[in-house]
């Protein structure tokens, strides 16, 4: 049989599932929209949309590595956006991105000290930072939105940092292909990344060969919040504007991402460009839902359906290619 | 013959696991060139006490010396940075990593390029393949194989060879025949006495204390987290030493009555 061919394949690549979902999915939203939704700019704004919502699944991506998860990237992106855009103007936009990124990794460190030092699951630590965040955020706009004017959103530092396009498409998808590159090859080919995944795989493993393990996940948590403020900063230089409820339920969607690109919640085996289809298929989801015109309020219904059933078909795949 | 100063050197060591007392006031001496039986009940504590040793357990209370110099940070790194190698019993492979990956995991061997240090991956194959090959790996097995893959016996011989290839001044072997065959188990013994002939200090934990008898110049026996007997294997036969595990907790008890 040639599908039996495949099954090796499939086991040893966990993330050809979601490209088999990905590949039908575009199929019937193309098939299925009348040129609405597979249009230039259409699919442009969709890859935005994954663009930032990748980026954020890239961090979760290298937490789930470890053995470990961060559901506070939602509010870390919202934190990332708000403090971009309170600096572009006042100061200068590069360092309103540097300064976004640092609060990003301050809000990792914060997450994996206190996860690290004191043995707490992260399930529980972050879900407190998620809402710390998200609380500090509301505060601080006080129900107004931080924005720039669309006047004062020229030059090149603007337009690299999510506010403008090349080729037609926002520079964002830019930023991620080679963050996907450079993560790609640190956790494939550097000593750290074969540390993390040890880590993920057996801790006390990892430990017993000398490994210090609650740096790598110290670590993982400080990329996951770098990458998920500068996913923010991407998106607010895209809006030009942003509020204290940016990013919310975010992190839920990144998580989705990852499991459905083929992180084991578990740990120790993930695939980078898994969640980043991962991500592609949600935001092309919601991009449907969309020109098809259905009504906001039942997005999040659809949405949920239609990433169960993906899970489902993926747990399918997995299961066909381990029989004989 | 062994060296005057002990390479290793325990000072009443106490360990506790919350409220218990998993090692109590454990004093012992370890020499270069010596092979030690550590011997034992389940819960003896042997395990406990090596895992001070290679630093995964920091103890509550006492001292540890290497080296003529006191022990004041454990980590499994550090020990390993001293040249401490062991065979663990239950921990030390990532199933998810393949073999050579794991053969080299905490001391991966690097090219930079551009400062930025890559993992010689040619190097960890070549060296874990000659590794598995010697140990008898079945042949369809490859360096690149994530260890899930591997039976029982040939996870063992997997840690049993990255110890005696990383050997450097001592190997400790917790268990180390389990899993494996008749003749492998005589391999792994001949390959301690190897090791102890060159030079390098050998701790051999095992239940089993006629098969160590055969092996060890010295027979440390511990019961309920103490050191009950300490005896060089030329004093005692295997039968006495069986009888003072056999009577351990009851001379323990009256010990402690006096």
């Amino acid at each position: 049989m040639a599908l039996a061919a495949l099954k090796p394949l499939v086991r040893r690549h966990a993330e050809i599932g979601i490209f088999l979902i990905a590949a039908l999915l575009v199929l019937w939203f193309s098939a299925s929209s009348d040129g609405r939704w597979a249009n230039f700019y259409n699919l442009a704004s969709v890859l935005q949309v994954t663009a930032t919502l990748g980026l954020m699944s890239l961090g979760v991506a290298l937490v789930i590595g470890t053995g470990e998860i961060d559901i506070s990237v939602g509010s870390t992106f919202g934190m990332g956006a708000l403090v971009y855009l309170w600096l572009a103007l006042r100061v200068d936009p590069a360092l309103a991105m540097l300064a976004a990124v640092a609060v990003g990794a301050a809000i990792g460190a914060f997450n994996g000290l206190l996860i690290t030092r004191t043995g707490t699951p992260s399930l529980i630590i972050t879900l407190g930072s998620l809402m710390i965040f998200r609380g500090i955020a509301i505060a601080l706009t006080e129900g107004f939105s931080f924005s720039i004017p669309y006047g004062d959103r020229s030059g090149a530092t603007y337009w690299a940092l999510g506010g403008g396009d090349l080729l037609g498409i926002n520079t964002a998808l830019v930023w991620l292909v080679v963050i996907l590159v450079v993560l790609t090859v640190t956790l494939k080919m550097t000593p750290f990344g074969n540390r993390l995944l040890a880590v993920g795989g057996s801790a006390s493993s990892a430990h017993s060969r000398g490994v210090r393990v609650d740096r790598i996940k110290l670590a993982a948590f400080v990329l996951s919040g770098v990458l998920a403020a500068f996913s923010g900063t991407l998106e607010a230089g895209k809006l030009g504007f942003a509020d204290g409820s940016m990013g919310r339920l975010m992190e839920l969607q990144a998580i989705a991402s990852c499991v459905l690109g083929g992180c084991l919640l578990a740990g120790g085996r993930i695939s980078l460009i898994g969640a980043l289809v991962g991500a592609f298929v949600l935001s092309s989801i919601q991009s449907y839902l969309v020109v098809m015109g259905v009504k906001p309020q039942w997005f999040m219904l659809l949405l949920g359906i239609i990433v169960v059933a993906a899970a489902y078909g993926d747990r399918r795949l997995r299961n066909w290619s381990v029989t004989r | 013959m062994p060296d005057k100063t002990p390479l290793i050197q325990v000072k009443n060591l106490d360990l506790y696991f919350g409220a218990f007392h998993a090692l109590k006031n454990v004093s012992v001496d370890f020499h270069s060139g010596e092979l030690v039986g550590l011997v034992g009940d389940n819960g003896a504590g042997k395990t406990t006490l090596i895992r001070v040793l290679c630093g995964i357990h920091k103890p509550t209370s006492g001292e540890v010396w290497f080296d003529g110099r006191q022990v004041k940070e454990f980590h499994p790194k550090l020990a390993i940075d001293n040249g401490i190698e062991t065979i663990q019993q239950s921990v030390g492979l990532c199933d998810n990593l393949s073999i050579a990956r794991n053969f080299y995991l905490g001391r991966e061997p690097v090219r930079r390029i551009m400062g930025i240090p890559f993992l010689d991956m040619g190097k960890m194959r070549d060296l874990s393949t000659k590794v598995i090959r010697e140990f008898g790996l079945r042949d369809n097995v490859s360096a690149d194989d994530e260890v899930e893959r591997l039976s029982g016996g040939e996870r063992q011989s997997v840690k049993i060879g990255r110890a005696v290839e990383f050997k450097n001044r001592v190997v400790i072997m917790d268990e180390p025949t389990n899993h494996l065959s008749v003749r492998e188990r005589e391999h792994v013994n001949e390959l301690a006495l190897q090791l102890k002939e060159q030079g390098l200090l050998v701790i051999y934990i095992t239940h089993d204390i006629f098969q160590v008898h055969k092996l060890a110049n010295r027979i440390v026996i511990m019961e309920n987290g103490e050191k009950i007997e300490d005896a060089l294997t030329s004093s005692m036969t295997a039968d006495q030493l069986e009888e003072v595990i056999r009577q351990g907790g009851r001379k323990v008890e009256k010990r402690e009555a006096v």
